[in-house]
Formats: C-alpha cells, sequence, structure tokens
C-alpha cells in the first residue's frame, strides 16, 4: 500500500514538477500562471488594460494574417460553388420573383406604418455623423461565442456596449475594445440578451441568442398576440442601444406539445457580413 | 555549414506538430466544425505528442497555443491555456506510469483526460460568467474521442517517417 503510494508521489513529481526533456518551463508553474492569468482577467486596472489590449492587437493581426490564405481558399470555393448552382438558383430566382409579385405591398401603407412605427418609439433613423464604418477581419465560426472582430476600436472612439449594424439592421454589440479593433457579440450567441419591441403588436421582450442562426423572443406576456411576420426592433429601454433599430421578423414555431416558440428570422444574414456601422454618439456603459 | 537535404527534412517533420499546434491556435481551428458534428483537433494534438514525443511539443508552447486560442476565440485569457496544460499533464502522467504501449491503452486513457479537461474547462467559463452549449460540448468530446484512433495513426505515420529518414 505505502509503496503505491510512493510510487504514485514520485509519478506525480516526475510529470509536475520535473522540466522534462527539452522542456523549459515545468507544468505546475504555467498552470498556476494560467489561473493567475484567468483571476487578472477580471481585474480592471489601466496597465492591465494596456497590455492585454496590446497582446490583442498583436494576435489578432497575426491571425488575420496567418488566415489569409484559408479565407482566399474557402472564397475560391465559394465562388465556384456559386457557379455550378447559377442553374437552380434561377430557377429558384423565378419563383422567389414571381411570390413577391404577388406579395407587392401598397407603398402608402408602408409610408403610414413608418411614420407610426417612429411615433411610437419616439426616434429619429437617420444616418448620422457619428456613424463609422469598420470591417471584419477575423470571423472565426466558434462553438463557444458567435462573434467577429472589426479593425476599429478606442482608436475611433469605440466603446464598450455600443450597437452594431449592418445598413441599418441591428446586429450585436461591441464587448471587448482594443487600440485598433473591437470584438462584437453577435445577437445570435448564448450570451446575447437584447430588450426588444415587437410591432404592431407593442409587446416587449428579450430577445435571446442560441448559438443558431435564429434567436427566440422570452418573457413575452403570458396572453400575447405575436404573430408571425411581425417585426422585431431594440426597445431602447434600460438606455443600452437606441430605440427602433430593426432586428428581424417574427416567425411562430408551434411544437407538438401546444406550446409555440417565437423565434425571429434575422434581417441580416450573419454569415454575409464583411462591413458594419457603429453609432459611437450614444455611449453607453 | 549547410545543411544537407536529409537534415531539413528532418527539421520539417520534428518542426510539423509544434507548426501544427500554433496554426490551428491563430488559425482559430481548434475545434474542427463538421456538418453534423465537431473534433477538438488541440486536445488530440497536444495529447498524442506530449504522451509520445514529448521533445516535439514544449509545455511553454502549448501556454502560448492556449493564450491565442483564448484571444482569437474571445474566452478568458488563460482558460484555454489552462485546459490544454492539464491534458499535457494527464498525457505526461500517462507517460511516466506506462511500460507497455498500445492504441487501445492510449485511446482507453484519453477518456479521463477528455473528462477532467472538459470539467476545469466548464468551470473555468462558469466562474467567467460565460454560458456555453453544454449539449454541443458533450458531442464534441464523444467525437474527438472517437476520432482519436484515426489521428493516432496519421501522427504515427509521421513518427515511422522521421525515424526512417533519421535511419537512411
Amino acid at each position: 500500500m505505502d509503496t503505491s503510494r510512493e510510487d504514485f508521489g514520485i509519478a506525480i513529481r516526475s510529470a509536475f514538477l520535473k522540466k522534462g526533456i527539452q522542456q523549459r518551463f515545468s507544468l505546475l508553474a504555467l498552470i498556476i500562471f494560467s489561473i493567475i492569468l484567468i483571476y487578472a482577467e477580471t481585474i480592471e486596472t489601466k496597465p492591465l488594460e494596456y497590455v492585454r489590449t496590446f497582446i490583442k492587437d498583436v494576435i489578432y493581426r497575426s491571425s488575420a494574417v496567418i488566415s489569409s490564405p484559408s479565407k482566399g481558399f474557402s472564397l475560391i470555393a465559394s465562388s465556384v460553388q456559386s457557379h455550378l448552382n447559377v442553374f437552380n438558383e434561377n430557377v429558384k430566382l423565378k419563383e422567389e420573383n414571381a411570390q413577391l409579385k404577388e406579395q407587392v405591398y401598397d407603398p402608402d401603407f408602408l409610408i403610414f406604418e413608418n411614420k407610426q412605427l417612429r411615433q411610437l418609439l419616439d426616434e429619429q433613423i437617420e444616418s448620422s455623423p457619428n456613424i463609422i464604418s469598420a470591417r471584419i477581419i477575423l470571423d472565426k465560426q466558434s462553438p463557444y461565442l458567435n462573434s467577429f472582430v472589426i479593425n476599429s476600436g478606442s482608436n475611433r472612439k469605440i466603446k464598450n456596449g455600443m450597437a452594431v449594424l449592418h445598413g441599418k439592421n441591428f446586429v450585436g454589440r461591441i464587448v471587448d475594445v482594443n487600440f485598433f479593433s473591437s470584438r462584437v457579440l453577435l445577437i445570435t450567441d448564448l450570451n446575447s440578451k437584447i430588450p426588444v419591441l415587437v410591432q404592431p403588436s407593442g409587446h416587449q421582450a428579450i430577445l435571446s441568442g442560441h448559438g443558431m442562426n435564429e434567436p427566440t423572443l422570452e418573457y413575452l406576456p403570458k396572453n400575447h398576440e405575436v404573430q408571425t411576420g411581425e417585426k422585431v426592433f431594440t426597445s431602447g429601454k434600460e438606455g443600452i442601444f437606441e430605440p427602433g433599430i430593426p432586428i428581424g421578423k417574427v416567425i411562430i414555431n408551434h411544437e407538438e406539445s401546444g406550446n409555440a416558440k417565437v423565434f425571429v428570422s434575422l434581417f441580416s444574414d450573419m454569415s454575409q457580413i464583411m462591413f458594419v456601422n457603429i453609432n459611437i454618439e450614444n455611449n453607453s456603459n | 555549414m549547410a545543411l544537407s537535404l536529409k537534415e531539413i527534412k528532418l527539421k520539417i517533420l520534428n518542426l510539423t506538430p509544434l507548426l501544427l499546434l500554433l496554426f490551428i491556435s491563430l488559425n482559430g481551428n481548434s475545434v474542427v466544425d463538421f456538418k453534423f458534428f465537431s473534433i477538438n483537433l488541440h486536445y488530440i494534438l497536444i495529447y498524442y505528442w506530449v504522451l509520445k514525443q514529448p521533445q516535439a511539443l514544449g509545455y511553454g508552447f502549448i501556454f502560448l497555443s492556449g493564450i491565442i486560442t483564448d484571444v482569437i476565440i474571445g474566452l478568458p485569457i488563460g482558460v484555454s491555456a489552462l485546459t490544454l496544460l492539464v491534458i499535457a499533464s494527464v498525457a505526461t502522467y500517462i507517460r511516466v506510469v506506462t511500460v507497455r504501449v498500445s492504441l487501445f491503452y492510449d485511446w482507453m486513457s484519453f477518456i479521463p483526460t477528455l473528462l477532467l479537461a472538459n470539467s476545469i474547462f466548464f468551470v473555468a467559463l462558469y466562474l467567467s460568467n460565460y454560458s456555453i452549449d453544454y449539449i454541443y460540448f458533450f458531442k464534441n468530446s464523444i467525437f474527438t474521442f472517437i476520432f482519436y484512433p484515426i489521428l493516432w495513426i496519421i501522427f504515427r505515420i509521421l513518427i515511422n517517417l522521421t525515424k526512417q529518414i533519421s535511419h537512411a
């Protein structure tokens, strides 16, 4: 019994404390250093912030360079694929065109609806000189975070929490700012919870990401009358974002148990975004 | 003194695991996502090479690779580094206590390694207030385990090739 315990001790010491063949660091030292780094992430001091942002900027740029060949390959592959799909796409587009022709809305109604929405949301959807555009430099489909990195940071007055738009559609918010880059957390991510307003029913809800393309509406009133096709906007509640930024359209999915799940089909295709706009006027914490 | 062709080939082959480690970190491919499943290439790579040829992958590089992965993916800095070092620790321990080497034994000992690494990963993310999809991770761990023998064979071929060239 004692011998086996001794053997175990020797094996553990040998694995953790000895540097081993051609190793410069011991495992235990590196593990302790990693734990310190995780703890340091929670500390917010200027010097640490500077070190973090510098490291992140350097890694983002290096990654953009390293992944450029694979990005090029995937672009070539998708271009070849799109050429191969031209015929099918043509048939599909013809069908869609016919459907759209059947569904042409009266423009007067749309103008009226637009005016009504503006009044309701008490906001102005106008392009502002305070909107800055940024290019996506890293878009890694990660199982942990649905996010991407843009090429603007504190050098262009970007701050944490700012709304990120694709055209005029809301796609996410800034969660991490460095000198020359920032991370955008997409609304599809598991960690994303956005207060929204559903129009015309006027219900307020929380748009919750699930890592998939269509986030869901949560905390709707019990007997809500939300219908498929209703539009979802940011509510501006709690002053986080401007009110009235369009997000998507409601899709109601009736389950076998009788419950209905309210999904939101986003106006912007997250996989096709190359440039985004950030409104730096409305600064949030 | 100029390097001979044989020496260049050997250098490239010896550096392959390290280059692969840094490439998958910088390219953000630590988890390779297929249509219906995903595998964690990072875990398999580190476990195999630390177990078989520890001199091919320095612990410092494993740590650096984890830091890069955290920054690229957007996790708190240190989480992946800690997880990868735990995998390296278990692999080192298994190497120390193992006498007989076989694919089956390596494969079976990969189960506790994955369990321990994922537990530490979950705890670190939980303490950092990050939500993750547990079902996705469960499936990922299963397929990482299933795919281990395939990569074991590929890496084995690489080691044999290195041996052949060095003996030639």
